[in-house]
């Protein structure tokens, strides 16, 4: 039974049935991230290991990271974060236009910083020194955490897209709108996992 | 729809449309029932497989220069057989398969909470055992159930194909027990409060998060492996930068918390089946439930006690000595516990009971010796010797499979509809238990004298025991043997049980057998614990439960 | 009247544990696994009391109260929930006992950390599938026995050359990994001279089960010395010899190429594939090893041709990818060689 489904009655009541199943939903989606964040954990512990087991940080011969660069594009992430926070409340109190342009806005700021991404992998990779995947265990712990998060925002854009098509298409009204829910917990989510993964390879 | 009012048709009224089909009933079922015997139809294959794979370890070690097959597969043999038991036998079975049977009826839910999802990890399953069985096509793994690195590095092609397996059980895992949370968050009957759950569903209660949280990790490990394996990226070997030592941490992160995933919903059984048989309240309700949850907690800071010989640093390892020996204590309390509670009692002495008794017994003597080992000069001494095939089987086989087994004879009638052969059941259970203990007793010494673990050849003066050790499996595979054929002639002929042949008063045993596919016809009020033979029933709603009359929503929902 | 049994019962298990012979069948070689002994008398002692009372009394009360044919039906146990009393002291006892264990513990394994520090060192070093030894205080030379002198302290490096094993020597009640890329340490004074089995206690390949052939040798000083010396000068003869070659070639006459692809599949296909060199399983892959300008130097570092192959499955190698087994280990006879050389020549 889908939640688009079970509609509110002609009164505007939303059901007892759809209530709890957001419940539901809410709390299996919580528990995912939690799994989720223990993914990353497993692979930031490893990358720390590695860091400390070694004979010094970083390991000679890789390309330097751009710190002022990748800080300027953590600020685009952590931009799409409050765009993505002002779409949920203005959906919340009925603005659906301003609603949309949030949305759309962070889907712009999620796209940009993926852009950014790109861009410095091409300079680690075909920098001076090469550094890639397999080049050593900054490759491998630098390529994996940020591509695994790569992959979470790409997979964010994906999502926040289908939801435009489908805040286009009326599927989420003033009490029913889980998935909008949902996908901005996600890309809080996101956004937090990279403040840590900006401190671990940027800062430290 | 009278009812439906009173409970404002929310979702434990909710009633799915009854299937339809073959298909769609017993297939891509979305019922939990069902979903539950399919995880443990699969997990029996998979357990005869890796049966058959512990006899043929058992027939390489009649003599003392092997023979029966070659070195390198005998390595294969006993990976796939160790990874196969705990992953795809013991782990679904308790988890997937008991569990999906047997709570949501226990808290009075129509289903848990994501039936979709839990049609979905139960599909991943059998994928992910075949994949691991077909790694013999390509060279199957050969370091031993956890892989340890530099050396799984080396392996063949097949190792790969086991990283993946064990990844996709690891979703399978995942799925479930963010199921399982929610479900017992969320879903229990009106009145069944936190105090008022019965023992096994606190068993799953407490196992849920290691498998939402501790698999993960296991995941990560997993993906680094692989990556390495398949394209070369370092993180474990050290001649580019990696450590091998990190990978035992991320594995026995999980695979430490992982035992607790197999004895926990297993500790749950056991006290199921204790009250029903003793007539009698179980001993030290609150202590019981608390102390699984303090297992649990536990259970994640003493994984480094797998690693005494890996070169940490002493003052790492003496935290992790001590809350291992300290976990002895909650576990403690159960065992006591139980063995209070047959005290007075009026025991019945089904099959199911003896097996619990017999898993008190057993998994005590794998637990004292768990606690030897958690001494690191003692394990400096026996780490990767027999001694700790010894412990674990005692604990695996010994506690997990003997409460499966309990729970198999125990749950059966409810699957079924039809009783185990008692007769049979007792045959079993004796030659079992002494074909265990011949198995499994004499590898202790043969550890402490010498005898190193994961070996295709040994040292002649260990001969006599190695063979006692083997007739003895034989004698225990005829147990099983026995087993499985009650249980294909019980489907068929066995006697019927009824809705509650034990006079049980968990509120599973109070609806028909099978159920209904919605469970309840209504969903009852709980005002009190299952345990008390003195007094009448805790439930109110169950009146209809046992007529013809027809759920009262099905038609109104939808 | 149970108790007194079971009380009975569980002091004769603690003398027995106390009495027990373990010596006899495990010598004590060094000085702290008689310490290791005491701490394996008293977690028996104390664990097999405890669990003749745990299971004395399961099986009592198992006995005692089970439902009798005069009994009703449905009748029922006493509904005894819970005693606080009990349950305090069933917590609170374990934990005291955890607490014993503790420091019983920690003071054994501390005489194992804090054996003296600057004695003999010795490296072992774990490869694909024996340990080599070094004594880099006395010249450094790599020996495959290893001795150490009675009653002097040991420093014991452990480190190893591919994958990880276990250095196990059951009569010293210790044993440590060998981590390629990491150096552990272990210390010790022997105590009783002898011959010790070393044991390989984590699984490092297919040959993990022969690496046990290997013996620790405990004697006194003079032997030692005696030893190392007798070890310099042959070594100083047979250093450039491939290890263990016999001198003598092998005859290839004969060999019959279908009998050497039966053995193939048999023998060899656990570590090589018959692919371009760059395949490795455990060793190259074979395909044209003897006809392809592409193949490389031979391990050995000569150019390819059948009788340096025969001289490899003779005498087995070691080099940068792990250990290729000798005849003997496995289990080829002359004229097994024979025909796998022939069988190798005819791919092209
Ligand atoms: C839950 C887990 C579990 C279970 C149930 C078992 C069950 C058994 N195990 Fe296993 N074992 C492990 C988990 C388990 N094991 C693990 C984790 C390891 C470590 C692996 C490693 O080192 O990596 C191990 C290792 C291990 C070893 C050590 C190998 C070595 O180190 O060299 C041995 C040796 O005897 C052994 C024996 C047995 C035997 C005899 C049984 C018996 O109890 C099995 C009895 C069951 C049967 C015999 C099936 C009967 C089926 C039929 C009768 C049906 C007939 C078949 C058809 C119709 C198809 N096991
Ligand atoms: C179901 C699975 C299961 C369970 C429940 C346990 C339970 C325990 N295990 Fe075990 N263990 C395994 C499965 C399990 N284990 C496996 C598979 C391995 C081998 C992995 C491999 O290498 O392949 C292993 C290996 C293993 C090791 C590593 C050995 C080595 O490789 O060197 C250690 C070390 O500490 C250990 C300890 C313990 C302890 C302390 C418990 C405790 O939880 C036990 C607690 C129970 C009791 C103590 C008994 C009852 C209590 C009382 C009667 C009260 C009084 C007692 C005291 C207070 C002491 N286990
Ligand atoms: C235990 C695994 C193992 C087995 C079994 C094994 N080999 Fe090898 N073999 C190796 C390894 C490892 C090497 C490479 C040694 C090195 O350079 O490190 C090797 C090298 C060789 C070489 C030299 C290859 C070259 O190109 O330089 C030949 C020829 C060879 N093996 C043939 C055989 C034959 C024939 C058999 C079967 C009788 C066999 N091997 C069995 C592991 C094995
Ligand atoms: Cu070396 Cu096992
Ligand atoms: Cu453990």
């Amino acid at each position: 039974m889908s939640v688009a489904a079970i509609g509110a009655d002609a009164h505007g009541h939303v059901d007892q049935l759809y209530v709890e199943t957001r419940e539901l939903r809410l709390q299996g989606f919580l528990l995912f991230l939690i799994s989720d964040c223990v993914l990353f954990s497993s692979f930031i512990f490893a990358y720390l290991y590695l860091r400390n087991s070694g004979q010094g940080w970083p390991p000679p011969g890789i390309q330097r990271l751009d710190v002022a660069f990748a800080a300027w594009n953590s600020v685009v992430l952590f931009g799409s974060g409050a765009t993505m926070h002002y779409a949920l409340e203005n959906f919340k109190h009925g603005n659906f236009m301003k609603y949309m342009r949030f949305l759309l806005a962070t889907i712009v700021l999620g796209a940009g910083f993926l852009g950014g991404q790109a861009y410095e992998y091409n300079h680690l990779i075909f920098g001076e020194h090469v550094t890639w995947w397999g080049s050593g265990i900054f490759g491998a712990s630098f390529f994996t955490l940020t591509g695994m998060h790569g992959l979470h925002v790409f997979l964010g854009v994906c999502y926040l897209t289908v939801l435009v098509l489908q805040s286009a298409a009326g599927v989420y009204t003033k009490g029913k709108f889980f998935g909008i829910t949902a996908g901005t917990l996600y890309w809080h989510f996101v956004d937090v996992i990279w403040v840590v993964l900006f401190s671990i390879f940027y800062l430290i | 729809m009278a009812v439906a009012a009173v409970h404002s048709g929310g979702i434990a009224e909710h009633i799915h449309p009854e299937p339809q089909g073959f298909v769609r009933r017993y297939v891509f079922s979305l019922d939990h029932k069902i979903i539950g015997i399919q995880y443990i139809i699969t997990a029996f294959v998979f357990f005869m497989l890796s049966g058959l794979l512990a006899e043929a370890i058992r027939t390489q070690l009649l003599n003392p220069n092997g023979g029966f097959v070659a070195p390198g597969t005998y390595n294969e043999v006993y990976s796939v057989h160790g990874s196969a038991m705990v992953w795809l036998v013991i782990i679904p079975l308790l988890t997937g398969g008991f569990g999906n049977l047997v709570f949501p009826l226990q808290i009075g839910a129509r289903d848990v909470a994501f039936p979709w999802l839990n049609m979905l990890s139960f599909w991943i399953f059998p994928v992910a055992g075949l994949m691991l069985f077909s790694s013999f096509l390509m060279g199957a793994p050969t370091a031993g159930w956890m892989e340890y690195p530099p050396i799984s590095l080396q392996g063949a092609a097949g190792t790969s194909m086991w990283c993946a397996a064990i990844f996709l059980v690891g979703v399978s895992s995942t799925i479930t027990g963010i199921n399982f949370v929610v479900t017992i968050l969320k879903m229990r009957a009106p009145g069944m409060t936190f105090t008022r759950m019965p023992l096994f569903v606190w068993g799953q209660f407490a196992t849920a998060p290691l498998l939402m949280i501790a698999t993960t990790a296991l995941a990560a490990a997993l993906a680094a492996l692989f990556i390495e394996r398949q394209f070369g990226v370092p993180f474990f070997d050290p001649t580019k930068g990696g450590s091998p030592v990190m990978w035992q941490h991320m594995f026995w992160f999980y695979s430490h918390p992982a035992v607790y995933i197999m004895i926990l919903p297993a500790f749950g059984i056991i006290s199921e089946v204790l009250p029903t048989f003793a007539r009698k309240p179980v001993f030290g309700y609150k202590l019981i439930a608390f102390s699984s949850m303090a297992i649990a907690l536990l259970g994640f800071m003493v994984w480094a006690h797998h690693m005494f010989t890996s070169g940490l640093a002493p003052f790492l390892q003496l935290p992790f000595m001590i809350l291992t020996y300290i976990i002895g204590v909650p576990t403690g309390i159960k065992i006591f516990s139980w063995t209070a509670t047959l005290f007075g009692g009026k025991i019945h002495y089904s099959t199911a009971m003896l097996f619990a008794i017999g898993f008190i017994g057993l998994f005590t003597i794998g637990g004292i010796t768990g606690i030897f080992l958690a001494a690191i000069p003692f394990d400096l001494h026996v780490h990767g010797t027999y001694f700790i095939v010894a412990h674990l089987h005692y604990v695996l086989v010994g506690g997990s499979l003997m409460g499966v087994f309990a729970g198999m004879y125990y749950w059966f009638p409810k699957m079924s509809g039809r009783l185990l052969n008692e007769t049979l059941g007792k045959i079993h259970f004796w030659l079992f238990f002494i074909g265990f203990n011949c198995t499994f007793l004499p590898m202790h010494w043969l550890g402490m004298l010498g005898m190193p673990r994961e070996v295709a050849t040994y040292d002649p003066q260990f001969t006599f025991w190695n063979r006692f050790e083997s007739v003895a499996s034989y004698l225990m595979t005829f147990a099983i043997l026995i087993f499985f054929v009650n249980v294909l002639w019980s489907i068929r002929n066995g006697r019927r049980s009824g809705p509650n042949p034990w006079g049980a008063r968990t509120l599973e045993w109070q609806i028909p057998s099978p159920p209904h596919y919605y469970n309840f016809k209504h969903i009852p009020t709980v005002y009190g614990l299952p345990y008390d033979f003195s007094q009448p029933l805790p439930y109110k709603g169950l009146e209809e439960e046992l007529t013809d009359s027809p759920p009262p929503v099905a038609a109104g929902v939808h | 009247m149970v108790t007194a049994v079971l009380a009975v019962l569980a002091v004769a298990a603690i003398v027995f544990c106390y009495t027990f012979p373990l010596e006899r069948y495990l010598p004590a070689a060094i000085v702290t696994a008689r310490q290791v002994d005491e701490l394996i008398r008293f977690m028996s002692a104390t664990g097999s009391a405890l669990y003749i009372f745990v299971a004395g009394y399961l099986v009592y009360f198992a006995i005692a109260f089970r439902a009798k044919a005069s009994d009703a039906p449905d009748a029922i146990g006493v509904q005894i929930h819970d005693n606080r009393k009990l349950e305090f002291w069933w917590t609170v006892i374990p934990l005291l006992f955890v607490l014993v264990l503790s420091i019983v513990s920690v003071r054994i394994w501390y005489e194992i950390l804090l054996e003296p520090e600057n004695g003999l060192v010795v490296e072992a070093i774990g490869h694909q599938f024996y340990f080599s030894f070094r004594y880099p205080q006395i010249n450094g030379e790599v020996t495959d026995e290893m001795h150490v002198p009675l009653n002097v302290p040991v420093t014991l490096n452990l480190t190893s050359a591919d994958v990880i094993h276990g250095f196990w020597v059951p009569a010293m009640r210790l044993k440590n990994d060998t981590v390629p890329g990491l150096v552990t340490t272990i210390r010790f004074t022997p105590r009783l001279a002898g011959r010790y089995p070393i044991i390989c206690t984590q699984f490092c390949g297919v040959e993990h089960s022969e690496m046990d052939k290997q013996v620790l040798v405990i004697e006194d000083k003079a032997s030692f010395d005696r030893w190392y010396k007798g070890w310099q000068q042959k070594n100083a003869r047979v250093s450039n010899a491939l290890p263990g070659a016999s001198g003598q070639a092998i005859s290839l006459q004969g060999g019959d190429a279908a009998a050497g692809k039966a053995l193939f599949s048999q023998k060899c296909t656990a570590c090589h594939k018959l692919a371009p060199f760059n395949q490795t399983l455990v060793g190259p892959g074979l395909e044209a090893v003897l006809h392809d300008p592409a193949h490389p130097d031979l391990v050995n570092g000569k150019a390819a041709n059948p009788a340096d192959v025969a001289s490899i499955l003779e005498n087995g190698y070691t080099g940068s990818m792990g250990a290729m087994p000798s005849a003997s280990s496995n289990g080829l006879s002359p004229q097994d060689i024979a025909n796998l050389v022939a069988f190798l020549n005819t791919l092209k």
